[in-house]
């Protein structure tokens, strides 16, 4: 209320350490932990409104946490225009919760008017690179600042690519200057899925652009003959992606890393247990680098 | 890595064929292959069924979300019919799952209209000024005191400034006592839904949603005030005789003010 100023947003970059993603049900208990994660990603979506709980709940966190916005409803790589509103409200949230970081997808979500509300994959071709590339131009002026770029997981590839999905990436990168956020569980989706090369994945990448990871867990479902894992972000970490992490940050070196849990959230005890997982990992790193 | 075969659709074109796909029950076999490219495009279809069905779970969720009072009243297989039928008509049209809902109180007019079931359509109204309200900005409310800095003789021509959040819904059918019973998962008492008109106020305030039935008067009034009424012109505008019109102004100010609904008295603008 205009009468409780809202506390003052914790200043500073997000540190190379283990974050989680704030959710409802631990609006409180995140305030309340004896061991709170080292920073906070949000949905910026979620918090596009002018008031209520959930607004006033990220304003008291905040003052506590560094704070990363991550995007999921602007549909970046839509061959129809982008959506102004959604953009302006992206800019409003940036300026209130001022965060250290802000990121979307290299996706597309709506066409004719139509959203979807999903992540949709993009063909790896030199129309879609030049067109993500202008799109996120077009966002980081607006914002006034740089936005970081996360790889996505997917459940089809299109024949009509030219570009493996590293060589895509780095082409969004040095055409945009935008930083990546490194999906490592989408990675390892896409590998079990579409048959990504990891390794190929991983050496395509500008280390210098990869300024955060996110860590997930996924499910396998049967779609047809296919066994497909689903990156549903319900369960922990699987041991393969955390050999995977490992794998990125003795090549990328530590960064802020999330702990992305968004379905059947568990006990906030849960999330800080796989942060301090990640956490032990970028230690190690961040030894090995002093 | 895969090489084109065929002259590649453009990014538009891709996209449009991407998203009928996504939209329709079942991919048609032109889109499928445009996609797939020559390559394997029974594959490619179960690919784009997880995509299909995320879109559909997502747009569910949210109006389930939103309305759980009238999905509760229709049981989850009908709200589900429902909510499959008002996609057709009413695809989301945000990026932001929260605006899903919008149009789905007038659609549910049109749909119950002449069925004996029009009342579901104004509980939906009902719920989806809850979901905005408790989006709304909150003010700091100001009391009953406030009228007290103004020379009395300027009072009748005071207007309030009510919570941003605050709307109001009328509906000839009981519906708050239809929503309230609604509340606890063990109420079961059945709702006459032949009680005649309710009216109801939504607001949120110190971020709880409270949903208040009001007297027709009372909502009347509080409509005029809403709309930037001075007490004097509200109050004539809403009824009848001069004694009951300054007992329900008082009651209405005792209560708005009592309520936390009030956050600035000004003088209002000559109409």
């Amino acid at each position: 209320m205009t009468g409780d100023p809202s506390p003052a947003p914790v200043q500073g970059p997000i540190p190379a350490r283990a974050g989680i993603g704030l959710r409802s049900q631990h609006h409180e208990a995140i305030l309340e932990t004896a061991s709170p994660p080292a920073w906070l990603e949000v949905h910026t979506e979620n918090y596009f409104h002018a008031g209520g709980p959930a607004v006033r709940a990220l304003e008291r966190a905040r003052s506590r946490h560094p704070l990363s916005l991550h995007g999921v409803g602007l549909g970046l790589g839509s061959a129809d225009p982008i959506d102004r509103g959604h953009l302006e409200r992206v800019r409003d949230a940036v300026q209130r919760f001022e965060p250290g970081l802000v990121s979307e997808h290299a996706c597309w979500g709506h066409v004719g008017g139509e959203h979807f509300n999903d992540l949709l994959p993009l063909p790896y071709t030199e129309e879609a690179v030049e067109h993500l590339a202008a799109r996120v131009r077009e966002v980081q002026d607006f914002l006034g600042r740089q936005i970081l770029v996360e790889n996505l997981s997917a459940y089809v590839s299109f024949a009509s690519s030219q570009l493996s999905e590293g060589e895509f990436l780095a082409a969004v990168v040095e055409r945009s200057g935008c930083g990546l956020l490194l999906d490592v569980n989408n990675a390892y989706v896409n590998a079990s899925n579409l048959g990504l090369d990891l390794d190929a994945f991983f050496a395509a990448l500008p280390r210098r652009a990869i300024q955060e990871i996110h860590l997930a867990g996924h499910s396998r479902r049967w779609a047809g003959a296919r066994e497909l894992l689903i990156d549903d972000h319900g369960s922990t970490v699987c041991d393969d992606v955390w050999v995977l992490y490992e794998d990125a940050l003795r090549r990328f070196g530590p960064v802020p890393t999330l702990i992305e849990w968004d379905n059947e959230v568990p006990p906030l005890e849960t999330l800080l247990a796989e942060a301090a997982r990640a956490d032990q990992r970028l230690e190690r790193h961040l030894a090995t680098a002093a | 890595m895969p090489r084109p075969r065929d002259p590649a659709p453009d990014l538009k074109t891709l996209q449009a064929a991407f998203g009928r796909s996504v939209r329709t029950a079942i991919a048609n076999g032109t889109d499928l292959q445009l996609l797939a490219g020559g390559a394997d495009a029974a594959c490619f279809g179960a690919g784009i069924d997880v995509y299909r069905n995320n879109a559909w779970q997502f747009f569910l969720t949210a109006l389930e979300r939103t309305y759980p009072v009238t999905q509760r009243r229709v049981g989850v297989d009908y709200f589900r019919q429902l909510a499959r039928d008002y996609r057709v008509q009413h695809p989301s049209q945000h990026g932001d799952l929260h605006w899903i809902g919008e149009a789905f109180p007038p659609w549910l007019a049109d749909r119950m209209a002449g069925t004996g079931y029009e009342w579901l359509a104004d509980l939906a109204r009902l719920e989806w000024a809850c979901a905005t309200a408790i989006a709304a900005a909150q003010r700091d409310p100001v009391g009953l005191e406030s009228l007290s800095r103004f020379d009395p003789d300027v009072l009748p021509c005071l207007a309030l400034v009510l919570q941003p959040s605050l709307q109001l819904v009328a509906s000839p059918f009981p519906i708050w006592s239809v929503w309230q019973a609604n509340q606890r998962e063990d109420a079961a008492a059945p709702v006459d839904l032949a009680a005649g008109a309710e009216h109801c106020a939504v607001a949120c305030i110190a971020d709880q949603v409270a949903v208040y039935r009001l007297e027709a008067a009372d909502h009347r009034l509080l409509q005029h005030l809403c709309a930037g009424m001075s007490l004097s012109d509200a109050t004539a505008a809403a009824a009848s005789d001069a004694e009951t019109l300054g007992r329900l102004l008082e009651r209405l100010l005792r209560w708005a003010f009592g309520e936390g609904l009030v956050v600035q008295v000004v003088k209002a603008s000559p109409a």
